[in-house]
């Protein structure tokens, strides 16, 4: 592709880091013996060439920082799914649903990253985006997003080794349900 | 005891499948429904997965759980996403009732363009 050593120094940390991360998935499937590891590491090999190819890297993937980001998500996630089922199960059903479209200024890759975050979080579902804004459907069509959208797209950003410029206008309020 | 807190973790997590099914019947339009769907059924199985390590007997047996759960929740958030294009882009599935007017709605900068998302 090209001869410039730092572009072929930068695919190949991206291709480390991404055995990294398929490699735990050998044991966690049993395969835990020599013959297995026999076949294991070529098909960790393979799907590390697979995913290079598909997701060719765009910028360096901080691993620490996803890994930061894991509690939180997960938090969220636990808050979404109890606002919905206490809309589901509640008597008089209170939804206010509504859309909202926020510009992001995440690489491809990025949105469709926060907008699976947005979809496990409470009353946000991402639906696309059109001219570099995400399209978000609300629950609660009061709700206050921006804010949330600012938090999450810095954290991602910061995920994705960007300079983070959106870190001074940080809002205090942000992720919760209402 | 162990046994106690498995049993409280899949009971907690059937209900929050319940709520996802109740939802997808009780609620008005598609995205709304999808709403539902994808977050209570990903908190049901999170619970369900966690009550099920709890009785696991090795380690190795732990990061499957782990590793089916993590991988169901990539699955929801992305499969989610795309359900709600294509539900925006058709207006709405048959039989779903009134989906409201899409995000042309919301007062931001129109864009002119009919079709959300290429």
């Amino acid at each position: 592709m090209t001869d410039r050593p730092g572009k072929h120094r930068a695919l190949l940390r991206s291709a480390l880091k991404r055995a990294l991360i398929l490699a735990p998935i050998l044991p966690a499937l049993g395969a835990d013996t020599r013959e297995a590891l026999l076949l294991g590491g070529p098909a960790v090999v393979a799907a590390t060439w697979l995913s290079l190819h598909l997701l060719p890297p765009q910028r360096p993937l901080r691993l620490i920082r996803f890994l930061a980001l894991l509690p939180g998500f997960l938090w969220r996630s636990l808050l979404g799914g109890v606002d919905v089922a206490w809309r589901a199960f509640h008597p008089r059903m209170p939804l206010n649903p509504g859309w909202a479209s926020v510009p992001s200024d995440l690489p491809d890759g990025g949105k469709v990253a926060l907008g699976a975050e947005f979809s496990l979080m409470p009353g946000t579902l991402v639906a696309g985006t059109r001219d570099g804004r995400l399209l978000v459907h609300m629950l609660d069509a009061d709700q206050h997003l921006e804010g949330a959208v600012r938090l999450e797209e810095a954290r991602i950003a910061r995920m994705l080794g960007q300079p983070d410029t959106a870190h001074e206008s940080l809002p205090t309020s942000g992720a919760g349900p209402s | 005891m162990i046994d106690a807190a498995s049993l409280l973790l899949s009971v907690a997590g059937l209900i929050f499948f319940l709520a996802g099914t109740v939802g997808i019947l009780r609620f008005p339009d598609t995205h709304s429904r999808l709403h539902a769907l994808t977050k209570a059924d990903n908190l049901g199985l999170g619970l369900i997965a966690l009550a099920v390590a709890l009785q696991a007997e090795s380690w190795a047996a732990i990061a499957k759980i782990v590793l089916i759960w993590a991988l169901v929740l990539l699955a929801a958030g992305t499969s989610a996403q795309l359900v709600a294009r294509v539900a925006l882009q058709q207006g709405g599935a048959p039989g779903s009732g009134r989906d409201d007017a899409g995000p042309d709605a919301v007062g931001s900068t129109p864009s002119g363009q009919r079709d959300p998302a290429g």
